[in-house]
Formats: structure tokens, sequence, C-alpha cells
């Protein structure tokens, strides 16, 4: 299976503080990679860098077989989809003339507003302001706006933050459901165990920085078949780790 | 970049930012036409205005483009709408379109002021015909010093967060270009900021007046234009562009 994403000794350093240690991920075609990691252990940073928000201290990134560079970035870029920590919006706008703004800068047609926004079940509130929204409409928005150029690769940060028990079982549902019905790849990450256990194929676990493991979630239990993700998460990452 | 500016003209709906920013214009002429006393100032009437108008320039227009810059860059920042844009179009066009479209809106209020102040000489009835191109080189020297600190506070707008840096810049800045304007044997104080440039760039002197004879003596004519004044505003400008955007290219969102 071909591998969408790969990075080598992908490195972020600020100040004397390593954030992430050569990192290398590889990402493969129409499955859903879950990103996990305690807080602070660099998945936002290393997502970040393979959107180019933040610029590596070492190492390289490979987007679609294609190395990014800053002149093919934007090139790149138009074929991902991303939500990085909290959802972006202008408050005194509506759902829709949000996601307007997107789609004229995206140069996709009019009709995949109305698409994501039922994909993501906002249409009944399409012309409130974003501003009235709860967190978890936010968050919706956030992912309709990431969906909206129905893009091969979407980078989803901790994108069940803030949401209701009902909230996040959706938005899993829904996440699941995207490589088969859009043959997206999805990057999903996450500091909770059960949601990554429950949603992805591929799993990458980051510590301090560092790939502790990557592979098949089905083969990591294979493993160790008597131990439950949380276990075997802790024996990588350190017990100190918390989650 | 139409697109981008289409986007920018989007975001502000509903935030009435051309209405506050003529606001901010009617406040300028109203204070400018109210001082002016025709019964004194038909025979030099044009060329008062000339003399009186940079002094107010000096410190609405700075006041102007501290609302429109950060204004602007707020919506972004509250909104964390950056990281979003910053993946779909380039950081270097998010910047310029956001120049633009600011400047745009600032130039324009400064264009409608230049016309009301010419129309309201005529109303007023001023002798003789307007000086054309005394107007034209005014206005250049108004629109100059103007563009150049709407860039300077469209780049801190955009760096910082905190919307009190452009604020705070912007009223010290205007303060010390205002005091510059009282200062005339300190020469390097107006020239050292792009707020001074209002009073560097002054074309039109008062003579004639003590404090025996007040108004009844007073004459207005024009003076040596400072055009090496001109041209280091100029080079603060390009300087302000360059680097603001380079810094916001860099800065990581």
């Amino acid at each position: 299976m071909n591998e969408i994403v790969t990075t080598t000794n992908l490195t972020k350093v600020y100040g004397n503080q390593t954030c992430v240690d050569h990192l290398d991920l590889r990402i493969r075609a129409n499955r859903i990679y879950g990103f996990l990691g305690p807080n602070g252990a660099g998945k936002s940073t290393t997502l970040k860098m393979l959107l180019g928000l933040v610029t590596p201290t070492e190492g390289t990134i490979d987007l679609f077989s294609e190395r990014s560079t800053s002149k093919n970035r934007m090139k790149l870029l138009k074929q991902i989809g991303s939500l990085i920590e909290s959802p972006s919006y202008y408050g005194h706008l509506s759902a829709k003339e949000n996601l307007k703004i997107f789609s004229t800068l995206l140069q996709v047609p009019d009709s995949n507003i109305e698409k994501v926004l039922q994909i993501v079940r906002l249409e009944k509130h399409q012309q409130k302001a974003v501003s009235k929204f709860s967190l978890g409409m936010k968050q919706r928005l956030g992912l309709a706006s990431a969906l909206l150029s129905f893009p091969k690769l979407l980078i989803l940060d901790e994108p069940t933050n803030g949401l209701d028990p009902a909230g996040i079982q959706e938005m899993r549902e829904l996440i699941k459901s995207l490589p088969a019905q859009y043959g997206m790849t999805v990057i999903v990450s996450s500091h909770l165990l059960s949601e990554i256990d429950q949603m992805a194929e591929d799993i990458g676990i980051i510590a301090n920085g560092k790939l502790m493991y990557q592979g098949e979630l089905d083969q990591l239990h294979e493993t160790a078949p008597s131990k439950s993700l949380e276990e075997i998460f802790l024996g990588l990452t350190g017990k100190e780790q918390s989650l | 970049m139409i697109t981008l500016l289409q986007c920018e003209y989007r975001k502000t709906r509903r935030k009435y930012l051309f209405l506050t920013a003529l606001g901010i214009t009617a406040i300028q002429l109203c204070w400018a036409l109210y001082g002016t006393h025709p019964e004194d100032t038909l025979e030099w009437g044009w060329m008062m205005y000339l003399y009186q108008f940079p002094l107010i320039n000096a410190i609405i227009l700075p006041l102007l483009s501290i609302v429109v810059s950060s204004h602007l860059a707020d919506l972004e920042h509250k909104g964390v709408m950056l990281k979003s844009l910053a993946v779909i179009t380039d950081k270097k066009h998010i910047y310029d379109a956001k120049l633009i479209y600011g400047l745009s809106i600032v130039l324009l209020c400064n264009l409608i002021s230049w016309c009301v102040t010419i129309l309201s000489g005529y109303l007023i009835g001023f002798s003789g015909a307007v000086p054309l191109r005394l107007y034209a080189l005014y206005l250049l020297f108004t629109l100059t010093p103007t563009i150049v600190i709407y860039m300077l506070l469209h780049a801190l707008a955009l760096l910082f967060r905190n919307q009190a840096v452009t604020f705070f810049t912007g009223i010290i800045g205007t303060f010390i270009g205002l005091f510059s304007m009282f200062l005339p044997s300190v020469p390097l104080l107006r020239k050292l900021l792009p707020w001074g440039y209002y009073g560097a760039l002054q074309f039109v002197g008062m003579f004639g007046w003590t404090k025996e004879t007040r108004m009844k003596n007073v004459y207005f004519a024009t003076t040596d234009i400072d055009w090496m004044a001109f041209g280091i505003l100029i080079t603060m400008g390009i300087a302000c562009y360059l680097i603001g955007e380079k810094l916001f290219e860099r800065k990581e969102v």
C-alpha cells in the first residue's frame, strides 16, 4: 500500500527543548492513522510541520510522494484539509458565510458548502452567527471547513476536544466513514486511548517527541494479547506519563 | 488577489468598518471647518487651508489608521483564523490583501476629505481659483505619511495578537508627530518617525502674525518643499512593508 505521508528525521527544537525528535512517520493511503500521545508529546507541532505552519529544525516531509518545500507547499496543501487545535471562525458571521470565505479561497463550488454542512449536521444552523454556537458546533464547523474541498488527506488534531459524549460518538462515526465514502486518508491525533482504539486502523505513539511505536493497531494488540491498549501505551511511554 | 480582497470585504460584513472610518473623517472635517471664520479668511482661504489641515491630519489620520488596521487584524486573531488561512493561501498574499483592503478604506476617506475641503472653499466663497497644483501636492503629502503609518501599524497589528501594541504605538507616534510640529527648531524630531512628516512636508507658512495686530496683517505663502524628507519617508515605507511582510511570513501561527 502506498504511503501518502512520509517524514524522515523530522525534528523541531525550541531553544534548548527538543519538541519533536527525529520522527519517521509512514502514513498509508485510505487509512485512519491515529496519532496518540500524552499532552505536550509533540503531536500538534508535528501536524503543524506537515502543514508548513511550523518550520522543522531538521528532517524532511514527503506528501503524496513529493518532497514538501516552501516552493510547492501551497500546491500540496490544496489536497489537504485540516483542523488544528481549536476550530477557527469569524464569530460575527454565520456558518454559511464562514464557509463561503473558505470556498472562495479554495475555489471550490458553492454546492460543497451545502454538502459539508449536511455531513457535519449543521444545515439547520447555517444562518446563525458562529459566536452563538456551542463548542461542539464550532468543532463541527471546523471539520466542515476542513472537508470543504473533499481533500485526499485530512489532518485532525484532537477533533473531539470539548465535545459531549454524544458529540464524540457522532464525530467518531463521521471520521470512520471518510476513507470509504470519500477516499480520504485521515490523520487524527488524540491523547485519549479509547478514542484512537475505536477509530484508527494504523497507529503512531509519540512521547517526549519520540515515536515509540508505529504500525497497525491490530498488530499492536496481537503483540500483547493479554494487555489492554492502556497497558501497552504505558509500557511504551513510561508509567509517569499521565493520560 | 481579487479573490482575497473579496474575502476581506466579506469578513467585515456587519462590522461597519467603512462607516466608522467615514465617521472619523466627518469629525476631522467638522473640526477643521468649525475653526474657519469667513470674514477673516476669504482672501487667503485656499492657502490657509493648506496651512491648517496638516495639523489636523497629524491627529486624525493616524487615529483612522489605528482603527482600521487593528480592526482588520483583530478579526483574524479573535477567531484564530491565521492558521486556517495559512494552509489555504500564501501568508504573503494574506498580508498584502489585508494591507490593500485597509489602505483602500483609509485612502478613500482621505480623498473624500480632500474633495470636501475644496468644495467647502467654494461654498464659503474663497477668493480666486483653487490652486490645483498646490492642492495636488497637499494630497500627495497627506497620503504618503498616512500610507507609511498604516504600513507600520498593519505589520504590528498582524504580528501581535494583543491590539494594545498597535494602539499604544499609534498613539505615542501621534503625540510625537504632533509635538514635532510645534518644535520646528528640532527638525530631526519631525524626520525620525513617519508621524512627523505631516509637518515636515508642510509647504505653506503663516507670516505677519503679531500679538498686537493678530490676524490683521497675516498672509500665507509657500515655503520650500523638503524633497529629501519625502525621499526618507518613501524609504521608511518600503522598509516597513518589506520587514513587516518578512516577519509575518516567518511567524509561526
